[in-house]
């Protein structure tokens, strides 16, 4: 709708204004946003490191420096004189680590920024790496891994092992958080020779926004002067291994339901035209808690069986939490990428079947015009609901600082939904996405059986408490013999107690 | 747009926050009016670009599931509202929420059930059609209800594998004996798995409890607030009064403690909750506002437990409070992860031990005031964007009705003594009031 595309001109217009074109920004320029008549400042210090970067057996070593940089004690103040000298304010700040970046984000109200700033700043520059908080957040960390991760949430678990299976052997090949022999193994020597290799004056982008003065960014640009020097050598983009067919790999846990994440790597990336052409397919498909979605219709809607059904093209952590896309976890390899939400056990079969064969219409099929048509008009227009606010305007321009935009993304995003094609899309979905080589991860019990009624294509048909239309019923018959054709030995079956160990 | 300047509000009303007489402390002028057929519209516009938010507020939550075998009912009813009219059937409604490019959904709690979009200001009359018909007509048929219990038992199997689900479910259960808070919003499992038979009651649900004296809506952003009134008044005026508040049993006063034990299936840390009889949400009640910050005072960031426990002792990884705006009375609570069982009893005396000190010793005035400073600033900066200040005033609209009490319960906040904070603890923090659950992991 052309209506709220001008209305929003103005949010649009703020970050294309305040970022100077890639073309003419160096690599650490800093990332502005100034809206003077926002009351509050907003930080960003963007730093160049990320899970890609731990060593070798210190896996989550980048974002326990995080961390111990900004949930531990300073040069100059324990952690809890600093919370209580934050505790007034209102304000706080925190790291967001991730593959490939680790931001450290601030936000105060400027009546508190000349108190918050030294905090801040502090933090970064003098931290303490004190033993008892090492401690205190490696225990925090095991615990995630071993019980929280393990247990309390199926769905996020299988994401997690998804990444980890198509990424192995890469610099990509474990979660952020790492392992617990690697977590264990941790010291506060590895934290400070880490912190002193990467997160040096010439791996930091500033990120500034609200209503801060220019003499605030002269300050922080001196200030930040103060942190070590040297640049990190560049970790090569991982090169996933390609995938065997498909396969699948399920982790055995006692459950009632069976949560599913499935998917493939993309070579594909934001800014790029074929990124908004699969954006189109993929918000077709399954938009991120969005009703509309193909996959949400079938599996959910006509059919009951989860709460939801959604696909991705880029990174989404922490879907069941959000409702728009997450900021700042930009990275230059993403996977095409399926949840299924928990299904019970008895439809897991079916459901997987049912996701895929709608994969496959797609790609065989592509999207029709009239799909085409209405998709595009949603995402011009919801895409400008993804920043709303001027710290996630700041997270936005500093992603487009990491894919070296020299058109904000966002404001590209609507640009090519005008100028796409149905051709285009249908050509982007025909060249990148495929069903030959997937990998399927479901967190589920009685696994052994799982495997066999996969190994050899099993029927699955399915029974409602409630009669279904024909057209459904007939549907059914389909979804539950449709053929998968995976192979035995391209299914693997781990115990839950196994993972994120070493 | 008649609104004041946000950072001129906000810089006032910080710097006037120790005044004598406590300014307003929401920072936006709104209009508030009640059509003839009792629905209540808050318009708020405030500065933003071209966008507006829109939220119903459903005066109704998992509170007002009184009749037996019902519970979590509100919750699915807010499902089956997705579900079309016969002038916007759901195809229908999806499509023009997709056309909008909107930014949907819908929420419920145990006070209220809240439907909230955002979208272009140019979109006003269109939403407000959709949403008032939908409001008024929705039509479903039983095929269609069936199928969406099933996803709803969905939602309940993703939520339930958290310990901390289990663990409200046992506490709540056990703390009450007659009042609807003893289920969660989301429901008893037995009574989710036979919602898909309810198709009767659910005609009756939406008849019941769909009426506008019983609905609320908030709108907040940038909008023509006169031209807006005369749209509710085209669209919702012919919506027909109806509402009859159920009946929810108060709850006897609780007598002596109960505690219990529970079993995780899976691996956790042991999770500790200390649960409280409070009172209901008023602001008028000065030991209820001063029960507001004694949670943060003693078991908040910078409280000394949580600083021994959690940063120099290591015994707790997780320590807070929640103390909760409710219609009726909720539970005052207190949860700890506790990093080795045979740590839990030391911990849960020292939360009683620290309980007993707020009884006796005034709090320290510097902290009581930094508290008082922190939560005003910390309410005014969320206060950002339309769907912020929207999403803030759906729980304060769902107690009365109304928002004219945040600036009542902030001006209350701000007049709160260390001594109302010892009568407080008095009052509530006593064993009589007390139901205490440790959940443990298994060994899976």
């Amino acid at each position: 709708m052309s209506r709220l595309i001008s209305s929003l001109a103005a949010v649009i217009c703020l970050s294309t204004a305040a970022l100077p074109a890639a073309t003419s920004r160096d690599a650490n320029d800093p990332v502005l946003l100034p809206v003077t008549k926002d009351p509050t400042v907003s930080f960003s210090l963007w730093f160049k490191v990320g899970a890609q970067n731990d060593p070798a057996g210190k896996e989550g070593l980048a974002a326990l420096t995080a961390a111990m940089l900004t949930e531990a004690s300073t040069k100059t103040h324990s952690y809890d004189e600093i919370l209580d000298k934050l505790y007034p304010l209102a304000s706080s700040y925190g790291a967001a680590p991730s593959m490939e970046m680790t931001v450290v984000n601030g936000r105060t109200h400027t009546d508190n920024l000349a108190d918050f700033y030294p905090l801040l700043i502090d933090a970064v520059i003098a931290p303490a790496f004190k033993p008892e908080d090492l401690d205190r957040l490696k225990s925090r960390t095991l615990s995630f891994l071993e019980n929280t991760l393990r247990f309390s949430s199926d769905e996020e678990l299988g994401k997690a092992v998804l990444y980890n299976e198509i990424f192995a052997g890469t610099p990509y090949g474990h979660i952020v958080t790492g392992t617990v022999d690697s977590v264990k193994s941790i010291t506060v020597d590895d934290v400070r020779s880490f912190y002193a290799k990467h997160f040096t004056r010439d791996n930091v982008v500033i990120g500034l926004a609200g209503g801060y003065q220019k003499s605030l960014l002269e300050k922080l640009q001196l200030d930040v002067r103060r942190l070590p020097s040297g640049a990190p050598a560049a970790v090569l983009a991982p090169q996933p291994k390609p995938l065997d067919g498909m396969s699948v790999m399920l982790v055995e846990k006692p459950a009632t339901s069976t949560a599913i994440s499935l998917g493939f790597p993309i070579g594909v990336v934001r800014g790029s035209k074929e990124w908004y052409a699969l954006a189109i397919a993929s918000s077709w498909l399954g938009e991120h808690r969005n009703s509309s979605g193909r996959l949400y219709q079938t599996i959910r809607e006509r059919r009951g069986l989860n709460y939801g059904d959604y696909a991705y093209i880029e990174h989404y952590p922490n879907g069941g939490v959000r409702q728009l896309p997450p900021q700042n976890v930009a990275r230059r390899q993403h996977l095409f990428e399926i949840w299924i939400r928990p299904v019970p056990n008895e439809a897991r079969h079916f459901a997987l079947r049912a996701a895929l064969r709608e994969v496959d219409e797609l790609v065989q099929r592509g999207l029709s015009a009239e799909d085409f048509a209405s998709r595009r008009a949603f995402l011009k227009n919801y895409v400008l609901h993804y920043a709303s606010t001027t710290g996630e305007r700041l997270a936005y321009a500093i992603d487009d600082a990491f894919y070296g935009l020299d058109e904000p993304h966002l404001a590209k995003f609507r640009r090519m939904m005008d100028e796409l094609t149905l051709a285009d899309v249908n050509a982007a979905i025909k060249k990148h996405w495929q069903l030959a080589n997937v990998k399927i991860v479901a967190i589920t019990p009685d696994a052994d059986a799982f495997a066999t009624a996969l190994a050899t294509d099993a029927p699955s048909p399915i029974t409602y408490a409630s009669p279904k239309p024909a057209v459904i019923v007939e549907e059914d018959k389909l979804i539950s013999t449709y053929p998968l054709k995976i192979k035995r030995e391209n299914v693997k079956i781990v115990p839950v107690a196994e993972l994120f160990v070493k | 747009m008649n609104s004041l300047k946000l950072p001129l509000l906000l810089v006032a009303i910080a710097s006037a926050a120790f005044a004598a007489t406590p300014p307003r402390t929401f920072p936006y002028p709104y209009e508030k009016h009640t059509l003839p057929n009792g629905l209540t519209a808050l318009l708020i516009p405030m500065e933003s670009p071209g966008i507006v938010a829109y939220y119903s507020v459903v005066r109704t939550g998992s509170r007002d599931e009184v009749e037996p075998g019902k519970s979590g009912f509100a919750h699915f009813f807010e499902h089956m509202m997705f579900r079309g009219t016969k002038k916007y059937p759901q195809a229908a409604y999806e499509a023009t929420v997709t056309k909008l490019g909107a930014s949907t959904n819908a929420y419920t709690t145990d006070d209220h059930t809240a439907y909230h979009l955002k979208f272009a200001k140019d979109d006003l009359e269109q939403v407000i059609d959709i949403e008032s018909d939908r409001f008024q007509n929705l039509s479903f048929s039983l095929p269609v209800f069936q199928t969406e219990a099933g996803a709803v038992y969905g939602e309940y199997r993703k939520n339930i594998t958290s310990p901390f689900a289990l663990l409200n479910e046992k506490i709540q259960d056990l703390a009450y004996d007659v009042h609807t808070y003893k289920h969660t919003t989301i429901g008893f499992e037995r009574d989710i798995m036979v919602m898909a038979g309810q198709f009767d009651y659910s005609l009756s649900f939406f008849k019941r409890f769909y009426r506008p004296e019983n609905v609320v809506l908030v709108i907040a952003g940038d909008f023509d607030p006169k031209a807006t009134l005369a749209l509710i008044k085209k669209y919702y005026g012919p919506w027909a009064r109806g509402f009859t508040a159920p009946a929810v049993e108060p709850e006897p006063p609780q007598t002596a403690e109960r505690s219990a034990e529970i079993s995780y299936p899976g691996k956790t840390l042991p999770i500790l909750a200390v649960a409280y009889k409070g009172d209901a949400f008023d602001p008028k009640n000065k030991d209820y506002v001063a029960a507001l910050l004694l949670g943060d005072l003693a078991f908040g960031e910078t409280s000394e437990l949580r600083k021994r426990l959690v940063l120099r002792e290591q015994k707790v990884q997780t320590l807070g409070a929640s103390i909760p705006l409710n219609r009726d009375q909720p539970l005052f609570q207190i949860f700890a992860m506790i990093k080795k069982p045979e740590d839990i009893a030391t911990v849960r005396d020292e939360i009683y031990r620290t309980l007993e000190q707020f009884k006796t010793t005034p709090v320290d005035a510097a902290r009581l005031r930094d508290l008082k400073r922190r939560n005003k600033y910390s309410f005014l900066m969320g206060l950002d964007t339309p769907g912020a200040v929207a999403a803030a005033l759906a729980r304060f609209v769902s107690l009365t009705g109304d928002i004219d009490i945040v600036d009542q319960l902030y001006a209350a906040g701000d007049e709160v003594t260390a001594e109302d904070i010892m009568r407080a603890a008095k009052k509530y923090f006593v064993p009589e009031r007390r139901t205490v659950v440790v959940l443990k992991g298994g060994q899976s």
